[in-house]
């Protein structure tokens, strides 16, 4: 709003003051003479080019100027040689004392104006004037027009302090400077000139309207002290940032049309300018973003106009919406990416105790363990946690998540994740976990089981545990397992179902042999697997597979002894019996199951059923308990022997010595008989005898 | 039965030669470890189970190796035992690794060494790249020698590096458990342009040797003959000529001849029948989760290849049934 003195510059005249900072210049009409048609001139300032058509001021100044001189205007040659003295005449004076109209004049320099003290408009467009000077008399100057000049530098104006309307469009200028004096100056206008940077503007605190479009302008900065600043025109510049627009308390109108910002936050400034009501944004790659609408809108609630369109509440309301779900989202990525971090230092750590334990690396001390933990710490048996330094691969993380990772300290020594259908455990402390209380939908969904980093020995102790809780896991993966033997899938067969086994030849070592899927197979076919490692089983990998170790099952169990098979199958009921026992809650329902499982098992393939794998723990552990066995029956038989042979001994003894004895007995007898007198009295002696 | 020579031997010399008491403190262990399960139906039968699947061969399945490698017999069981399970195998043609090899062992021992099956694999492949594949019966044949006179062979191996070493041949030799194929041989630059031992010197040392020792050894005159027909040779190439001599083969009688190795007509017709039974198994299944296969078609073509049993070969009904032998 142009302040009401200055309304009054052209005393006749009315001035229409629009609030669009429209100066209307309106003159009466003039004499006949001067054949003038006075129009109704708007002069805009907000754009390139201000069309100040002051046909209304020309006067025949032109004409005069060509041909006569001495009328109204008189340039006459001065003393000194370059400047030209404009005199006017009296009647023009009186007529138009405050204003001087000099356009197209061809002027190249500015010429001294004489005894027009009271000059305050003064016109200078449209010439190839490349200085300012010779107005330093002109000390009521308001208004000060020299649009479409040749000038480089501001300067001349230290005397005019009253200006209040300064317009160098279209110059040369290339920076801004020499301003010092003006301090009412109420509109500036510098577009279409070469200035770099905003400077030297700080006293100008009755600024209203700056333009400084179509300069080459690269930022925006330096804008305190324009208290009274309400439009900003940065129009068509290279400006990649702005900065300080809230330090301007009044600016309403900030114009940043084809610039180059591209994103919110190099003018995020704006957020906190509470007077902004109408920006622009349109020409830069800001505005072709997805997101631009929105974040302007929801960062600027304050806005009434974005890009020359007035903002309806329906964009509002959706701006916020949609800020506040990318909020979310982001969050939400924030918190994913934490947890995958947090898994992957987990499992880092798991494969290090793994490989440590499989004596792949060698045991560094100071790398490893920072606890102070028990003095029987062999390099084979790392339990309990670690506090392990963060492992060198820690890979580009963005500053906010190592910030809150820095709060983590990495003590797990196993992960189980559950993710969907799939249940994955990493390390063998992991095994705990299925003792947990899983709830029914959890487990019911999971369908597929990851080993990790666990020693195969120790998941065939909690197989049962699996296949009860469970249920409905059908694939089984293993990695860094230590499978080794074909033996070992002979534990698998106590689950009750598995469709699809993975095993992969990292830390596998069976993969390496030629038969190893067909022993599986074959093993394992009362399963009916239908995938082993990605790769679909065909009938005719099942009838090789059959035919491969066929023999060895009909072997296994018609060629057994009974009591061998008794004993076999009861070893293997007994084992998974104590197993049930050891959880917690021993529940009568699942001794019946298990009894279920095993003779439908022993119904499908008795044959099969015969090989079992016991790890060698257990071997070994049963191998020492017949030891005490095998040395009682050792001495039991030696006992036996000693017998037997005494007894031989006797026989042969009696053998050789029959013959002998059986002579002597009849010699005996014969000797006895010969006398039948003496042996009648002996006999009956020996009856008296035994009475 | 009753010959005068086995009457003549004292006790418990005549009881240590059958290994009678072996078997008999394995009985009896077996008996106390499953006493619920054989009280059930009686000791008497037990023991005939016991005794017949000794005579069987069938009593070594399954069991740990120190009772296999206890007797003779039942290393001898324990090979045929090895080669009717995995006959197959061989038959399809595979060439498997020393170790897939150890792990099929170990499907029928638990427990068994490894260092074993890597003295048979060195046999095989002559001590070079341990990790080559060997043919079914190649193995075989070397884990033969190499399983049931480990002992001698242990011997031998240390009368070898001596002679390598120039020792004097005649001296009395005591294997010691870890000597022989754990030293180091000499590597072939140092011995010269010829090989090995000279073969008759060889086959002096071992003729004493085994005439020392009681436990099981080849027939000397069959080891005469391995080594009379080269002048020259090396332990390996000696251990390989021993595996591949079919008369040490017979002599043992666990196995059949080299040529039959893949024969065993019996369990043929049992395979099939259980392949048949599992096609059939599998199908039903499948035909319950409905995906249809044409199994007929498959059946033909298994008809077709299938081996033709020769019956000339088969004089009485179960041609390999194994006999003890010395």
């Amino acid at each position: 709003m142009i302040p009401g003195k200055y309304r009054s510059v052209s005393g006749r005249a009315a001035n229409n003051v629009n609030c669009g900072l429209h100066l209307v210049i309106q003159t009466s009409s003039l004499p006949e003479k001067s054949k003038v048609r006075f129009k109704q001139v708007e002069f805009k300032l907000n754009k390139e080019t201000p069309s100040f058509s002051g046909r209304l001021l020309q006067h025949d100044l032109e004409r005069n100027y060509s041909s006569r001189q001495g009328d109204h205007i008189h340039l006459a040659s001065s003393s000194m040689p370059s400047f030209p003295i404009l005199q006017r005449s009296s009647e023009e004076k009186i007529l138009y004392s405050d204003r001087l109209t000099l356009e197209r004049q061809k002027l190249t320099v500015c010429p001294i104006i004489d005894g027009e003290e009271h000059l305050r408009l003064l016109n200078f467009q449209h010439n190839f004037i490349t200085r300012i000077q010779n107005i330093s008399n002109l000390q009521r100057l308001i208004f000060l027009d020299l649009y479409d000049n040749q000038i480089e530098e501001i300067s001349g104006l230290s005397t005019l302090r009253s200006l209040r309307v300064l317009l160098l469009g279209k110059n040369r200028i290339k920076q801004i400077s020499n301003l010092e004096n003006l301090k009412s100056l109420d509109v500036l206008d510098l577009h279409g000139n070469q200035i770099t940077k905003i400077e030297n503007v700080s006293h100008l605190c009755d600024l209203r309207v700056l333009n400084l479009a179509r300069n080459l302008l690269s930022h925006v900065d330096n804008l305190n002290g324009l208290d009274s600043l309400t439009e900003l025109n940065l129009r068509h510049n290279q400006i990649t940032f702005v900065r300080d627009v809230d330090n301007l308390p009044c600016l309403q109108r900030l114009f940043l049309s084809f610039n180059n910002i591209s994103t919110f936050e190099s003018v995020c400034c704006l957020a906190d300018s509470s007077s902004l009501s109408d920006i622009t944004f349109d020409g830069n790659p800001i505005a072709q973003e997805s997101w631009y609408k929105h974040t302007i809108l929801q960062n600027m609630m304050q806005l009434r106009q974005l890009d020359m369109k007035r903002v309806t509440e329906e964009e509002r309301r959706m701006a916020s919406v949609v800020a506040k779900k990318e909020e979310e989202k982001k969050r939400e990525s924030h918190k994913q990416s934490l947890l995958k971090e947090k898994k992957r230092l987990t499992i880092n750590n798991v494969a290090r105790k793994w490989d440590l334990q499989q004596h792949r690396i060698p045991n560094i001390a100071p790398n490893q363990d920072r606890k102070v933990s028990d003095s029987s710490q062999d390099p084979s048996q790392l339990h309990g946690s670690t506090v392990s330094a963060f492992p060198e691969e820690t890979g580009s993380l963005d500053s906010g998540l190592t910030n809150d990772l820095q709060g983590l300290s990495v003590t797990d020594t196993h992960l189980v994740e559950v993710d969907g259908d799939t249940l994955s455990l990493y390390g063998s402390g992991a095994l705990e976990s299925l003792d947990r209380n899983w709830s029914v939908q959890t487990a019911g969904m999971v369908t597929t089981v990851s080993f990790t980093f666990i020693e195969f020995d120790e998941i065939v102790q909690v197989l049962p545990k699996l296949k009860i809780k469970f249920p409905n896991s059908l694939h089984l993966k293993f990695k860094e397992t230590n499978l080794v033997m074909l033996q070992q899938f002979n534990a698998l067969a106590q689950l009750r179902r598995v469709d699809q086994l993975t095993i992969d030849p990292q830390g596998n070592p069976v993969v390496n042999f030629t038969l190893w899927k067909y022993y599986v197979l074959f093993r394992l076919s009362h399963f009916s697997m239908q995938k082993i490692n990605g790769t679909e089983v065909t009938q005719n990998d099942m009838i090789m597979a059959e035919r491969l170790f066929g023999i060895l099952a009909h072997v296994a169990s018609s060629e057994l002894p009974q009591y061998r098979m008794i004993s076999i199958l009861g070893d293997a009921r007994k084992k998974q019996f104590r197993y049930l026992l050891e959880t917690k809650g021993k529940k009568p329902g699942l001794v019946n199951e298990e009894n279920n499982d095993s003779k439908r098992l022993v119904g499908e393939n008795t044959n099969r059923a015969m090989l079992n794998y016991t790890t060698r723990d257990f071997y070994n552990e049963r191998l020492e308990e017949i030891k005490e066995k095998k040395k009682f029956c050792k001495m039991y038989m030696e006992d036996l022997v000693k017998e037997a042979t005494e007894i031989n001994m006797k026989n042969e003894a009696l053998q050789k010595l029959w013959p002998q004895m059986f002579i002597e007995l009849v010699r005996d007898a014969v000797i006895e008989i010969r006398n039948k007198n003496s042996y009648m009295k002996l006999c009956l002696q020996q009856i008296t005898d035994q009475n | 039965m009753l010959s005068p020579d086995r009457l003549a031997l004292p006790d418990y010399e005549y009881l240590a030669q059958r290994h009678v008491l072996t078997y008999m403190e394995d009985a009896v262990c077996q008996l106390l470890e499953n006493k619920e399960d054989i009280s059930q139906y009686g000791v008497a039968r037990f023991f005939t189970e016991y005794f017949n699947s000794v005579c069987q061969g069938t009593h070594i399945l399954f069991r740990e190796f120190s009772f296999i490698q206890a007797t003779p017999h039942n290393r001898a069981s324990f090979l045929r035992a090895f080669w009717k399970c995995f006959r197959t195998v061989g038959k399809n043609g595979d060439l498997l690794t020393m170790r897939e090899y150890h792990c099929l062992l170990q499907l029928l021992c638990p427990d068994f060494p490894l260092e074993l099956t890597q003295k048979a694999a060195r046999i095989v492949l002559m001590d070079d790249a341990m990790d080559c594949l060997m043919s079914f019966s190649d193995f075989l044949l070397a884990f033969q020698i190499q399983f049931y006179y480990s002992e001698f062979l242990e011997s031998v191996a240390a009368i070898y590096q001596d002679l390598l070493a120039g020792k004097n041949p005649n001296t009395v030799i005591v294997p010691t458990s870890s000597s022989g194929q754990h030293r180091q041989r000499p590597p072939l630059g140092e011995a010269s342009v010829l090989e090995g031992v000279e073969a008759s010197l060889f086959s002096q040392c071992l003729e004493n040797l085994c005439d020392r020792h009681k436990y099981s050894c080849p027939p000397p005159a069959l080891v005469k003959e391995v080594l009379s027909n080269v002048q020259r040779l090396t332990f390996y190439g000696f251990l390989v000529a021993l595996s591949k001599h079919h008369g040490i083969n017979q002599a043992l009688g666990a196995l059949p001849d080299k040529g039959d190795l893949m024969h065993d007509p019996a369990m043929d017709e049992e395979l099939e029948r259980l392949v048949v039974r599992s096609r059939l198994h599998r199908t039903s299944w499948q035909h319950r989760a409905e995906e249809p296969r044409a199994f007929g078609f498959q059946r033909r073509d298994k008809l077709e290849a299938r081996e033709s049993v020769p019956s000339a070969s088969a004089p009485s009904p179960c041609p390999y049934r194994w006999e003890p032998r010395e």
